[in-house]
Order: C-alpha cells, then sequence, then structure tokens
C-alpha cells in the first residue's frame, strides 16, 4: 500500500515537472510579427500653406530560428504631387554568433551616434522634427543638416563587455558601400557651394573600389547614463581620392521623471577645384541638446501624461545657424503621442524661419 | 532497497522542481531589471499586453541587437514577459485566479519577488528607477490606489509600462499586507 502510494507520488510530481516549465518557462516561439509606427503632422510655415503630411512605417520580423534573425522596414508617405513615395530604410539578417557578438548583414541603420540608428522613429521623437544637425526626409526647414540617418549595405559586427560594477562597453564596427559624388544638374549660374555635394544615401553599387569603415565605442551605466563616440570615413569621388569623413559624441542620460539626449558631430570633406590642385578640407560642425520632462512628477494626475521638451541645435562655420525648438507632449497610451511645438530657426546670413507643428504619433 | 530507490527518486524530483522554480524566479527577477534597464533608454517600455506571447519572441532579437542585450539578457526579458499577462492572456481568467496560499505578508513577498517587481521599483533601498519606489509607497498612497494599479496598470498614466499580472484579490491582499512592512 505505501509503495503503490509512494509510487503514484512520485509519478505524479514527474508528470508535473513539464507542466510547471510550460506554465513558468520562456515565451512560446512565434516566427513572424509586424510591428511600426506611423504618424500624421500638421506643419505650419512661413514659406507655404500650413498642410497635413502623414506616414507609414511597417517593421517586418523573422524568426528564423535561435541564431538568425530578419528584420525589415518600410516607409510609406505621399510627396506634394501626390505621389506615394516608398524607401526601404532597412532590410537586414542578423546572425547571433555568440552571447554578446552579433552579425548583421544587408541594409542597416549605421551606429553613428544615438539619434540616427534608435531615436528618430517619430513615437520615440520627442518634437515633431529633427534636430538641427540632422536631415529628414523632406529636408528640415531653413537649416542645412551636417548629415542625414545614415543607413548603407555592407556588414557590421557588434559586441558587448560586462564590465564590473554593472557597467558595460558597446562596439560597433562596420564596412559599407559608402558615399558618392552628388549628381546634379549643371548650373552656371549657381553658386559654388561652400561645402562639397556628397551623396550620403544608401547605393546598391559602389562608385569606386574602396569602401567605407566606421564604428561606434559606447560605455553605459544603465539604466541612467550612456556615452558614445562614432567615426564614419569613406572616399565619395569616382576615382576614390577625396574622403568624407564624420565623427560623433553622443551622451544619453535618463531619470525617472527627465531625460536628456545631446550629440555633437563634425564632418569634413576633401576637394579639388582643379585635377591637378593639391586636395582641401571643408569642415562643418555642430550639435544639439535635448531636455525632457514627465509632469509625472508633480503627483497631479491630469498632468501625468504631459510632457515638456525643449531642444537646442547649433551649426558652426558653413551655412551657420542655431535652432529652438520647444514641444508639449501628450501621451495616451506607452507608444501614442500627440505633440505640439513651436520652431525658431536663426541662420548666420541674417534668415529667420519659426514653423509650429502639431503631429500625433503612433507605435504598433 | 525499492523504498530507497522511490524515496531517492522522490527527493530528486522535488529537489529539482525546487531548483527550477527558484532559477525561474530568478531568471524573471533578472529579465525584469534588464527591462528597466534597456527599454527606457529610447522609449517608453512597451507593456506586454501590447503584443501576444509569440509575437514578443519574434519582437525580442530585435531589441536584442537594437539595444546590445547579450543572449542570456533576452532568454531573462523573456522569461520576465511570459510571467505577465501578454495581449492573449489579459481577456483570460486573471482575476479568478484560485488562491492557494493564506494572505500574509510572507506571501507578498514571494509574490514581489516571483514578478520582478524589483527590476523597476526600489525596495528596501535597491532596485530599479523605471517606477516610484515601494518604500513607504503606503504612506504616500491609498491601499486602494494600489490596488487599482495592480489590476489596471495605466488607470493613472496612459504611458505607464508597468504589465499586468496574473493576480488574485487575494494575492493583492498578500502584497499590500507586504508592502506595509517596507518603510
Amino acid at each position: 500500500m505505501f509503495n503503490k502510494t509512494f509510487l503514484a507520488c512520485t509519478i505524479g510530481a514527474l508528470l508535473s515537472v513539464p507542466v510547471s516549465a510550460q506554465d513558468d518557462g520562456p515565451l512560446p516561439q512565434g516566427r513572424f510579427v509586424m510591428g511600426g509606427y506611423g504618424d500624421v503632422t500638421y506643419a505650419d510655415t512661413e514659406q507655404g500653406n500650413g498642410s497635413f503630411n502623414s506616414r507609414f512605417v511597417p517593421i517586418f520580423l523573422f524568426q528564423l530560428n535561435d541564431k538568425l534573425h530578419v528584420e525589415a522596414e518600410l516607409e510609406f508617405s505621399v510627396d506634394e504631387f501626390g505621389a506615394v513615395e516608398t524607401e526601404l530604410e532597412y532590410a537586414d539578417i542578423h546572425y547571433f554568433l555568440g552571447d554578446a557578438t552579433t552579425l548583421t548583414a544587408g541594409k542597416f541603420l549605421l551606429p553613428f551616434g544615438q539619434f540616427g540608428p534608435n531615436l528618430h522613429p517619430s513615437w520615440i521623437n520627442k518634437l515633431p522634427t529633427m534636430p538641427g544637425i540632422y536631415g529628414g526626409h523632406g529636408g528640415n526647414g531653413i537649416m542645412t543638416p551636417l548629415m542625414p540617418i545614415l543607413n548603407d549595405m555592407g556588414v557590421s559586427v557588434q559586441h558587448t563587455i560586462q564590465l564590473k560594477g554593472g557597467s558595460r562597453l558597446f562596439f560597433d564596427f562596420y564596412a559599407v558601400n559608402g558615399p558618392s559624388e552628388e549628381l546634379m544638374e549643371e548650373d552656371p549660374n549657381a553658386p559654388e557651394p561652400l561645402f562639397p555635394e556628397v551623396e550620403l544615401e544608401a547605393k546598391s553599387v559602389d562608385n569606386n573600389t574602396n569602401k567605407a569603415f566606421g564604428g561606434r565605442i559606447a560605455w553605459a551605466a544603465l539604466p541612467s547614463l550612456e556615452i558614445g563616440i562614432s567615426y564614419f570615413k569613406g572616399p565619395y569621388d569616382d576615382a576614390g581620392d577625396l574622403d568624407y569623413t564624420a565623427q560623433g559624441f553622443d551622451l544619453s542620460w535618463n531619470g525617472t521623471f527627465s531625460s536628456v539626449k545631446a550629440e555633437w558631430i563634425k564632418t569634413e570633406a576633401d576637394f579639388q577645384d582643379m585635377p591637378t590642385d593639391p586636395i582641401e578640407t571643408a569642415s562643418r560642425d555642430g550639435y544639439y541638446v535635448q531636455y525632457a520632462w514627465s509632469m509625472r512628477q508633480l503627483q497631479k494626475p491630469a498632468l501625468n501624461p504631459v510632457e515638456l521638451v525643449a531642444r537646442y541645435s547649433k551649426i558652426n562655420d558653413i551655412e551657420a545657424g542655431e535652432r529652438w525648438t520647444l514641444g508639449l507632449n501628450y501621451w495616451m497610451s506607452p507608444s501614442t503621442v500627440t505633440k505640439l511645438a513651436y520652431e525658431d530657426t536663426q541662420l548666420d546670413d541674417g534668415t529667420e524661419d519659426t514653423r509650429v507643428f502639431a503631429q500625433l504619433s503612433y507605435g504598433f | 532497497m525499492r523504498k530507497s530507490i522511490l524515496l531517492a527518486l522522490t527527493m530528486a524530483v522535488s529537489f529539482g522542481q525546487c531548483a527550477f522554480a527558484g532559477e525561474q524566479g530568478n531568471l524573471v527577477a533578472q529579465g525584469a531589471k534588464v527591462y528597466n534597464e534597456n527599454c527606457g533608454r529610447c522609449h517608453n517600455p512597451r507593456p506586454a499586453e501590447q503584443y501576444q506571447a509569440e509575437e514578443w519572441s519574434a519582437v525580442m532579437p530585435h531589441m536584442r541587437a537594437k539595444a546590445h542585450m547579450t543572449g542570456q539578457e533576452t532568454e531573462a526579458v523573456e522569461a520576465f514577459l511570459a510571467s505577465t499577462l501578454t495581449q492573449e492572456k489579459v481577456s483570460e481568467t486573471s482575476r479568478n485566479r484560485t488562491q492557494s496560499k493564506p494572505v500574509s505578508a510572507e506571501t507578498g513577498k514571494a509574490l514581489v519577488g516571483q514578478f520582478g517587481c524589483q527590476g523597476c521599483h526600489v525596495i528596501s533601498g535597491e532596485g530599479g528607477n523605471l517606477g516610484p519606489a515601494l518604500d513607504g509607497v503606503l504612506e504616500r498612497r491609498d491601499p486602494s490606489f494600489i490596488r487599482k494599479k495592480l489590476h489596471d496598470p495605466s488607470f493613472n498614466n496612459a504611458s505607464s509600462a508597468m504589465p499586468r499580472f496574473p493576480l488574485g484579490e487575494a494575492d493583492i491582499d498578500s502584497i499590500l499586507a507586504y508592502l506595509k512592512t517596507l518603510r
């Protein structure tokens, strides 16, 4: 009798092991999910009529197995003539080489700074506009940005090192097709550009035999602080003699109710007036600093969803200027926000511009 | 001889179960900590209920690469998400969960540990900062607020990252009893 009871208990206990594992174990494995974001923006500018604009940006994620993962992001928008514009923001495959090392191949966002690879999606970006140093689709007002959100085709490897005390180091290195000469129609009356016309949009054909290389190294004491330095260099002319170089410093600080984001970028481009002339280098630099504060800190229930944001952008040297952007956000869910913003830009040549924005952005 | 074998087998199984539960509990707590440390770096953390569990398993490798998380950290976050109410579970009978243990601060402490609350909240001087400290929380908040928050984390803050957990009324009574002990 005793033995039978004991045996039954044992079998029961044995059977309970997989049940417990199923209840409390890791997630059930899926293969595909579509996420992404979208937004509708009303912009009132001095140059044109106040207008609505809308984008839809789906992200497709495929998990092939524990080691392989595919991701792709498309952007659909409508241009000023009513035509649908489609852009492939990235389409790449990750191969998880080890616990802390990942190989990526395809078209991907270059890990230069933090705004480009991580912060620019509109439901994450706390203002309806880009910082003045970055170019967006459709330009960035009267300010001539230092660079666009960088993406390109090639391969990259990233690695994480855990340090004593809980902080860590992030490494990213990549090789991509790189920049090219901007092809423009010759206008004999156009003034000579002060900074060489370098095309940084990703292309499927490299115009020279040399690849562009770059990377980012960052130190992070999470969840509060992350500091990084970035570097990117590649020849842009057909002969491969003229280099485009960018270097950057980025900082991110997150508190319970507030955050600070800041980046400094310096870009350099070689140029020659005539093929026999010595190579010269033009240089531009600039930065932005952004502060956001959640009014949840006031412990007033009605103000819990409200956030105030201020951003200052400045570009030095060529086509210099500065910009203030002030915003008020109302969060309807963790990934749905209505933003109101006022932006004032003043260039050193005396040109001024103010813009007012209202944007509804959603991550899904 | 046979009794000895059976006894040994039973003990091994029981020990194995305890070890598994302990490891899983640690993994959930570690996952909550990783979730707190990484998600808020760039954006409001998304509550678990925004995706189904299987969808999260396809989202996490994407976030692993974005946030430079290790494989172990990613696995821990998945365990944490699995312990919460993901989208398909929210509509299930979370509030009807039967309470097997009596209401007590000890049970509450075990539940707070099981769901990794310290990953986002300071408890006894240590923990994450994504949410407010739980030390002395009942000196600042009414128990009815805590009860409502545990039932519906976004009721007072639409952008709250706090997940819904499978808690019954008796579980919440136990958690409140434990929170009373935190100064």
